[in-house]
């Protein structure tokens, strides 16, 4: 997919942007600060709905602004001039003081984000891992963030009645109730992540094998208290067993909040694996080894928004990176210092504005 | 700083603590109020006296009411063999418009709700399994919502009824009338599609 035009309104550092992006490669140039990757949130939230930064509305409109939009068309594919769509985003204060977030959602239209965050899915702590399959998961499988909302709604619920110290019978009469929602949606929840990381798994070790240009092998898996199991009975034998502590903790200590994921580049966890530049490599043939599962269930490609991923690696590697995005359709990529390369389109981002270099 | 006379700023401020409405709309509906003729406000006034006055909740159904037992309980004409189960008045008022149910109904006051501390005994569940008692009721239709709090307070009370013996079940979430397939999101059609159906 392609976005034809985009016009940005009191969006973050910008007042109002009209900018129209070449069909293919865009690189973005210029100093810091000065709205690289605030226009990569703007394009990724015209595609999706949603900023890939935060999840806090008000951090979003200009400061000061009382509304916020976004407009622009999303095409499909190059062959069908009909498959066009003009799309409105508007962020709008409340009179409680919170923001709305309103417009419609496009069904094929997918963005894949990488940015500095996505270290943390190496190094991080098990949520960020849980973020990127989620993620990765709600792209392939929409229906997975309803899922995921009403799992953490489940979750608030059952952490609160453990919190208040039901025991006995009357506290598990109180539970049950819970126990089984928890198990049955957290067990869809687990099917989903376990088939968006089977389908990551052959891409990553194409990609990163492209990339590092060694023969490491890397794998991702799923990892759970509870193994192999994907019947509703397996979690909830699981929170029988937990019990005791669950109601000594106040809160839930089994279930897919708790899981994470396992990267393993020749046996070795990621974590502990070589510099902070490979790490950062793993992350972006992790971004990158989405494409192709995504383009499939979506039936189009994704828009890549790479913030500054070619910095911290060889002048080998930028070019694999390089070759690899060639096969991408639209991708934006920012960059801090002047890049030559074959093909793409230039512009400079300067104070909130755009312009062709 | 100019402020509004007492009378004004009092009303903007009990328009205000009704759900969904700001200090802004709380204001523009005060001098809407205050353009219109004498005798409109003072009927405004009074039902909503009258509400508070003249409903009480129907002791057999809970269902809100001037007169207890309420019609629908008082109706000989409804099957006292099926009971539906709702969280509050307006859930029963809306399967009541569909003109199909002939059956009775049974209201909650609420849904299983930890976090406003609401547990079944601040809920009319006592009340239901005191109705149950005498035999007369063959099934218990679980009519609460789909959200959490509704589908937790359905699937505790499917477990309290299922010793008793009767038949006990839970309204289908699915596709909505006139809908097209398309357009469904993913979780109702995946609702709807393990609800389905044999058709003869």
């Amino acid at each position: 997919m392609q976005i034809g035009w985009i016009q940005v309104v009191e969006f973050r550092n910008y007042r109002t942007l009209n900018w129209t992006p070449a069909p293919r490669l865009n690189l973005l140039q210029g100093p810091n600060a000065q709205g690289k990757t605030n226009l990569l949130e703007a394009l990724g939230m015209l595609v999706t709905g949603r900023s890939f930064r935060t999840s806090r509305l008000a951090e979003i409109p200009r400061w000061g602004a009382e509304s916020s939009s976004l407009a622009g068309e999303l095409g499909r594919g190059e062959a069908e001039p009909a498959a066009r769509r003009t799309v409105r985003r508007t962020l709008t204060k409340l009179e409680d003081g919170g923001w709305q977030n309103a417009g419609e959602a496009v069904e094929w239209a997918r963005a894949i984000a990488f940015g500095w965050q996505d270290l943390e899915i190496i190094n991080g702590a098990p949520g960020a891992r849980r973020n990127f399959i989620d993620g990765f998961a709600t792209r392939l499988y929409p229906a997975h963030l309803a899922t995921l909302v009403r799992y953490r709604q489940v979750l608030a619920r059952r952490n609160r009645l453990l919190q208040g110290g039901w025991q006995g019978e009357a506290g598990a009469a109180r539970l049950e109730p819970w126990n089984e929602q928890l198990a049955e949606v957290g067990m869809e929840l687990i099917a989903r992540r376990r088939k968006a990381v089977a389908a990551l798994q052959t891409e990553l070790a194409r990609v990163y094998g492209a990339l590092s240009a060694t023969r490491g092998k890397v794998e991702v898996r799923y990892r759970t208290a509870l193994g192999e199991a994907s019947e509703p009975a397996a979690l909830l034998a699981a929170l029988a067993r937990a019990r005791g502590a669950e109601l000594r903790r106040g809160q839930t200590l089994v279930g897919p909040h708790r899981d994470d994921l396992a990267i393993e580049i020749d046996a070795t966890d990621a974590r502990a694996f070589g510099s902070r530049g490979q790490q950062r490599l793993v992350a972006l043939a992790l971004r990158l080894a989405e494409i192709l599962p995504v383009t499939e269930a979506a039936g189009t490609a994704p828009i890549l928004l790479l913030d500054d991923a070619l910095s911290e690696l060889d002048p080998g590697v930028r070019a694999e990176v390089l070759r690899e995005l060639g096969t991408a359709e639209q991708v934006f990529l920012t960059t801090p210092e002047p890049l030559a390369v074959e093909g793409a389109a230039v512009f400079r981002v300067n104070g909130g504005g755009v312009a062709a270099a | 700083m100019a402020h509004y006379p007492e009378p004004v700023a009092r009303l903007i401020d009990a328009l205000q603590r009704l759900p969904g409405i700001g200090p802004k709309t709380a204001q523009r509906l005060t001098f809407f109020l205050l353009k219109r003729p004498a005798e409109e406000v003072r009927e405004l006034s009074e039902s909503l006296v009258a509400v508070k006055d003249r409903i009480v909740y129907c002791q057999t159904c809970f269902n809100v009411t001037d007169a207890d037992p309420c019609r629908l309980c008082a109706d000989p004409a409804r099957d006292a063999r099926l009971l539906c189960v709702v969280e509050e008045p307006n859930d029963l008022m809306a399967m009541e418009r569909t003109g199909e149910y002939r059956g009775r109904y049974h209201v909650l006051l609420g849904a299983l709700s930890p976090l406003d501390g609401i547990g079944p005994d601040d809920l009319k569940v006592r009340e239901l399994l005191g109705r149950l008692e005498n035999g007369t009721v063959g099934e218990v239709i679980l009519a609460t919502n789909p959200n959490v709090e509704g589908e937790a307070t359905a699937l505790y009370l499917a477990r309290l009824l299922r010793p008793l013996g009767l038949r006990v079940t839970r309204i289908a979430r699915g596709l909505p009338v006139g809908g097209d397939l398309e357009y469904a999101d993913q979780v109702t059609l995946s609702k709807a599609l393990e609800g389905r159906r044999e058709i003869s």
